[in-house]
């Protein structure tokens, strides 16, 4: 087991354990039992799990646009064979329901790894990995729209608002480097549903995910304005000055202690995020794994390199979304239009598995690979090549940390239309991945508006077939 | 399956059902099995009809069972015909007849079985035990108080007399009265959510007449300002936004029309009772010239219209534009949840399904704007349904206007691939059992009116009482109740419940003026208390629900931002008017592409440009409103980013130096500038040891860059920008 990092820089043991303590989020008004409650606890003080975890921390990996399950982990040489023979097809609304040809993967896929598990020549060098992933065919899910999918495979709700994965990992879990955040999205680009895809809804803002922008300021106001240190010095000791006066009354000495705390944890991020965040202090024989060129700071690639150095610095929940609401995944067009997103993510995805399982952060690192929705086997447009959104059926994959692998879960039928056999909804992919990371997840919950919510809404069952 | 007749059924087995002491079996009940046994079983088994001779009523008719013996044996689900019928193993037992159970259904029916088949105890049977129950006190009619007499001598006011009433059996004595200059910028920023200028401190500090403070009131209640600040609440309850909410997040420009309206509205301090007609039927009243103000009634009804869009073309996925609509009308106004009454009756409190649906008629019978979206790109439908003011085409609003109105189907399980019965649109009683239930529409009305009329009754329990909670609230931090869109069996119980019913009377005996009743309460000795307080009372009500103290609070984000552009001298005062949005012709947002931007701007914060789907980068930080959720009370938080932005934010730079420039102009005089900037930014002078040790750090930090020039101005403005991050400036006492 690799332990994130001890904690360094200029905090001394007492800012630490304060720090831990209020690393955020204090309402000043105790206004109702569950602030109070928070308030005491510390909100991103490490909690204890419902039972032992096999992960500790959760990386995503986010594909924006609807990758087709049927050109990559998925197989289908019924769909081959057919191919051009016209099926009733449902559209996106019914008026678009239409006799449609279907379409036959462009794609060879071949047996990978010890297990043979299938992976198409999308992913050659993921599929290296072969042996490692649990790839789940039988993903379903609620809507076909890219805006909702996405929040729902995020949030657990197509329509209303609600808390992220990530945030409710935070609010669970609590973080183990005070000086980070404990759910950064590496995103250089946002998806479809802007930043609700990351909001901690309603659970305590604290917990809500810090996007990184990939570039030269990855975190807002993370950089000081150019000035003299001994500038910044001046101004650290006269806060310190006039906030010991005032709290010299005893009924504002939390408030003062909490909001001092703050601003150890913001000097500790200006300390600490930049160098999680920066990629050229890698040696250059990593940065070649991945594919990191001289200078690069924006690349997928490099948002791989960060999402390693920002696990083993303890952040909970990294997310990498790979691309934004625009050029990405969603191929109605043509096919073909994967490859370049797949050559975009495949060999950094690969780097990414084998190094964290070189340095032993795949033995409590769970890494979930997914997508909103899956393509449909017959044709969209007129053009005959590319594939409509699909929700009954798709493919997300896990990997790391108490997850089985070489393994195929669930299945869908000859073309890929529907589910034949063991049907993983978003809520189930959820309550897995919480039930991989110590919770159970009928019992994270947060009582908001007079109702105990979850992550998982009412539904959701641990996939048990897939726990190694 | 069911048909029109489970409307009834569904009515005759309504319960106030409450959940019990965390029993996850009761909790697995309500979840997973009633919702099933509603909609799939009791049509058939359970009213009028008991097929078979079966009742799924209770769960003695369940064991009773029906001609072919027991249908539920508890602890054993291969044993009761239940389970095998879901199960459809027998072909002539094969239930419910028209379509299997999703698997899932059967499985929890399987696992409720065996864990005993347990069903709460207060339940059905029960319906004629529900009846004998003590109405919940929300929903029961406001009661005339008297204020109890206060033998200390310490109460000014009705609200000291019911406070203080409960303090010496707590063990809590009150704090002392606040210093003047505190209360001063307690009230300012209360009132306004804007510190005093320095002309108005020296004013009322040197006014040493016994009616200074209530000229003070007075004078802050008669300011534009003050709508500004409290316009702000209701738009957060109205879940304000500048933009529409769908996939590509379109603007519309004219919504700050209706955010214009709520000002003037708190401005003029319109009736509440109009304030609510207004927003829910102000073009109906426009039409029936029941209104003084038919231009204002109908941008008014920018509440109903602002509710959120989803999809991607116009009125897509609209059963969720509505059921925002319905969930925050519920919210604003009553005080319910209504939303947990889309797929079930609700859980907690007296609001059968159909009294959801009845709402949702009503909405649905109305004509709602369309604001743009992807399609108004791709396929060029124009935006649509927008409202002429004043009958003048020239100026529209997003507002409503009349549907073609009819009647909906309950969605079961909130499923509108499941219709079941039709309901009247706009009647219901909506937990309110001692009322009569609002009055049905008319032929050919939505039946908004009629419901806006009905909420406003002087009798109706929830209308008063929710809004004065929620002025009490935003005075003193918390609530009476301290869920304030929640006064349900789930919500918090009031901890003065005698004052609520008090101020919700004075409220409509004034004549429902806002303004009366927060004249009353800011004049009341318990509002000018200090925040400190003796340890015993301290330790006694640690959270300050007895009001013995006065509860700091971090300023919200709209006046930390205010206060910053006053005290810099740059704040841009005027008021209202429209965004910098791009001329309508040049929009092309798509959901790949969505509408994004930041107008800069240095008027007050109520007018900063918000969206839907992206937070403004500065109100994100300090808690600031949620456009997509009706918000009752905001978190106030203390976190690292706003330290962040304290310690590096570039407006805050801006405002630091030009704070310094302030200074410097005012006083060469080291110590007097001091004077000048602590007046400022906490409304005081500096104390001897203050300024001794700030003016010496200055000094010193200029000596050890060796009095270069530009040394004095960074210096200032760096005390400047920790004056605007320490804890005196952010929290109010």
């Amino acid at each position: 087991m690799n332990h994130p990092r001890e904690i360094r820089g200029t905090l001394d043991r007492r800012c630490f354990l304060g720090a831990i303590a209020t690393a955020a989020g204090v309402p000043l008004h105790a206004a109702l039992a569950q602030a109070a409650h928070d308030q005491g606890a510390g909100l991103r003080a490490p909690r204890p799990t419902h039972h032992a975890p096999r992960a500790r921390r959760l990386l995503v990996v986010f594909l924006t646009g609807g990758f087709s399950h049927l050109d990559t982990f998925d197989p289908k040489p019924t769909l081959t064979r057919l191919h051009g023979k016209p099926v009733p097809s449902t559209g996106l609304r019914p008026e678009e329901a239409a006799a449609r040809p279907l379409l036959g993967s462009p794609f060879r896929f071949t047996p990978r790894g010890q297990s043979g598990l299938m992976v198409s020549e999308l992913f050659p060098r993921l599929g290296a990995f072969a042996d490692d992933l649990c790839v789940i065919r039988s993903m379903h899910t609620d809507i076909v729209e890219h805006f909702q999918a996405v929040l729902a495979m995020h949030t657990g709700s197509a329509t209303v608002p609600m808390p992220s994965l990530g945030s409710w990992l935070s609010h669970g879990l609590g973080t183990f480097n005070p000086n980070l955040p404990s759910y950064v999205v590496l995103c250089e680009r946002l998806p479809y549903a802007g930043v609700q895809v990351f909001s901690s809804g309603f659970l305590p803002p604290i917990h809500e995910g810090v996007r990184v922008i990939p570039g030269a300021h990855s975190i807002a106001d993370l950089e000081p304005p150019p000035r003299p240190l001994a500038l910044a010095e001046l101004e650290r000791m006269m806060l310190r000055d006039i906030e010991d006066r005032y709290q010299a009354e005893p009924h504002r000495q939390a408030r003062v202690r909490d909001r001092g705390a703050t601003f150890e944890v913001a000097r500790g991020m200006m300390h600490e995020a930049p160098d999680a965040l920066d990629t050229a202090r890698e040696p250059a024989r990593v940065r070649a794994l991945y594919g990191v060129a001289e200078g690069d700071r924006t690349s997928f690639a490099s948002q791989c390199l960060m999402a390693r150095r920002l696990l083993e610095r303890g952040v909970r929940t990294v997310e990498i979304v790979d691309t934004g609401s625009s050029d990405n995944w969603d191929a109605h067009g043509n096919m073909h239009d994967h490859v370049p997103k797949a050559l975009r993510v495949d060999r950094a995805l690969a780097a990414l598995l084998g190094d964290l399982k070189a340095r032993g952060l795949l033995d409590d690192t769970l890494v979930a690979i997914c997508t909103e929705f899956g393509r449909t086997p017959w044709t969209d447009g007129p053009s005959g090549k590319g594939r409509n959104h699909h929700a009954r059926a798709f493919t997300a994959l896990l990997a790391g940390a108490g997850v089985k692998g070489g393994i195929a879960h669930g299945q869908t039928d000859d073309i890929g239309e529907s589910i034949v056999a063991n049907p993983v909804h978003i809520h189930d992919y959820h309550a897995t991945i919480l039930h991989l990371m110590g919770i159970d997840h009928t019992r994270l919950v947060y009582r908001y508006a007079g109702r105990d919510f979850r992550l998982t809404d009412v539904d959701g069952e641990v996939v048990r077939e897939v726990l190694a | 399956m069911a048909g029109r007749g489970s409307l009834l059924l569904l009515a005759l087995i309504w319960t106030a059902c409450r959940a019990e002491g965390g029993d996850a079996r009761l909790d697995f009940f309500e979840s997973k099995i009633r919702p099933v046994l509603v909609s799939s079983c009791l049509p058939c088994h359970g009213g009028k009809k008991t097929e078979s001779g079966l009742s799924f009523r209770s769960r003695e008719g369940l064991i009773a069972g029906g001609d072919r013996g027991p249908a539920v044996v508890p602890g054993k689900a291969e044993s009761s015909l239940l389970v095998a019928a879901v199960r459809g193993v027998e072909p002539d037992l094969r239930m419910p007849p028209a379509r299997a159970l999703p698997v899932q259904a059967v499985a929890d029916i399987v696992r409720w079985v065996n864990e005993g088949a347990v069903w709460p105890s207060d339940d059905p049977a029960l319906a004629a035990r529900s009846a004998d129950r003590k109405p919940h006190w929300a929903f029961a009619r406001v009661r005339p108080v008297a204020p109890p007499v206060d033998r200390t001598g310490w109460a000014e006011s009705a609200i000291d007399a019911f406070l203080a009433a409960r303090w010496s059996a707590s063990g809590v004595i009150p704090a002392r009265d606040a210093p003047r200059a505190t209360l001063l910028r307690r009230l300012s920023f209360d009132l306004i959510g804007l510190p005093p200028t320095e002309d108005e401190r020296t004013a009322f500090l040197a006014d040493k007449s016994p009616l200074a403070y209530a000229r003070l009131v007075d004078r802050l209640l008669a300011s534009p300002h003050y709508g500004e600040r409290w316009g702000r609440y209701w738009m957060d309850v109205a879940r304000y936004a500048d933009t529409a909410g769908d996939n590509a997040d379109y603007p519309v420009p004219e919504a700050a029309l209706y955010r214009d309206w709520i000002i003037n509205a708190f401005n003029r301090d319109l009736p509440y009772d109009q304030f609510v007609r207004a927003q829910l039927a102000g073009d109906v009243l426009a039409r029936l010239k029941q209104t003084v103000d038919p231009q204002g009634a109908v941008i008014a009804t920018g509440f109903l219209a602002l509710s959120r869009r989803y999809g991607t073309g116009p009125y897509e996925l609209w059963h969720l534009t509505l059921e925002d609509t319905v969930d925050t009308t519920g919210r604003a106004f009553m005080g319910l949840t209504l939303r947990c009454a889309r797929c079930h009756d609700h859980k907690f409190d007296p609001i059968p399904q159909r009294d959801y649906y009845a709402l949702y008629g009503a909405f649905a019978s109305t004509a709602f704007p369309y604001a743009g979206s992807e399609e108004f790109w791709t396929r060029k439908t124009p935006r649509k349904g927008f409202v002429a003011v004043g009958g003048n085409e020239s100026t529209l609003a997003y507002g409503v206007a009349e549907g073609k109105p009819a009647d909906v189907a309950v969605q079961r399980r909130g499923d509108p691939g499941q219709p079941g019965g039709i309901v009247p649109r706009g009647a219901g009683r909506f937990a309110c059992l001692e009322m009569p239930p609002a009055g049905s529409a008319g032929a050919g009305e939505s039946g908004r009116l009629a419901l806006a009329n009905w909420l406003v009754r002087p009798d109706h329990p929830l209308t008063a009482r929710v809004i004065a909670n929620r002025i009490w609230q935003h005075h003193f931090g918390r609530g009476l109740v301290a869920t304030p869109s929640n006064f349900g069996r789930s919500g918090a119980a009031p901890t003065h419940p005698e004052l609520l019913d008090w101020l919700a009377t004075r409220l409509v005996a004034s004549g429902w003026s806002i303004k009366a009743l927060q004249r009353e309460i800011v004049m009341s000795r318990a509002y000018r208390l200090a925040s400190n307080a003796p340890a015993p009372s301290l330790a006694a009500d640690p959270e300050n629900r007895l009001y013995a103290r006065f509860s700091p609070a971090r300023l919200d984000a709209e006046a930390i931002r205010d206060a910053m552009l006053l005290v810099s001298g740059k704040l841009d005062r005027r008021m209202h008017g429209h965004h910098p949005f791009p001329p309508i012709k040049d929009w092309r947002w798509t959901q790949h592409s969505p509408f994004k931007a930041v107008y800069q701007t240095d008027r007050r914060s109520v007018y900063l440009m918000t969206q839907r789907l992206v937070k403004h980068p500065f109100l994100a930080v300090f808690d600031g409103p949620d456009t997509n959720v009706s918000t009752d009370a905001r978190t106030r938080s203390t976190t690292p980013t706003q330290a962040l932005y304290f310690l590096n934010n570039p407006f805050v730079r801006e405002q630091a130096s030009a704070l310094a420039d302030r200074l410097a102009a005012a006083a060469s005089n080291p110590q007097a500038r001091l004077e000048h900037a602590t007046l400022a930014v906490w409304d005081r002078l500096p104390t001897p040891g203050e300024s001794a040790s700030l003016l010496g750090m200055i000094a010193h930090y200029k000596a050890a860059a060796g009095n270069r020039p530009g040394s004095d101005r960074e210096a200032w403005a760096s005390l400047a920008a920790v004056l605007f991050s320490s804890s005196e400036f952010l929290d109010v006492e």
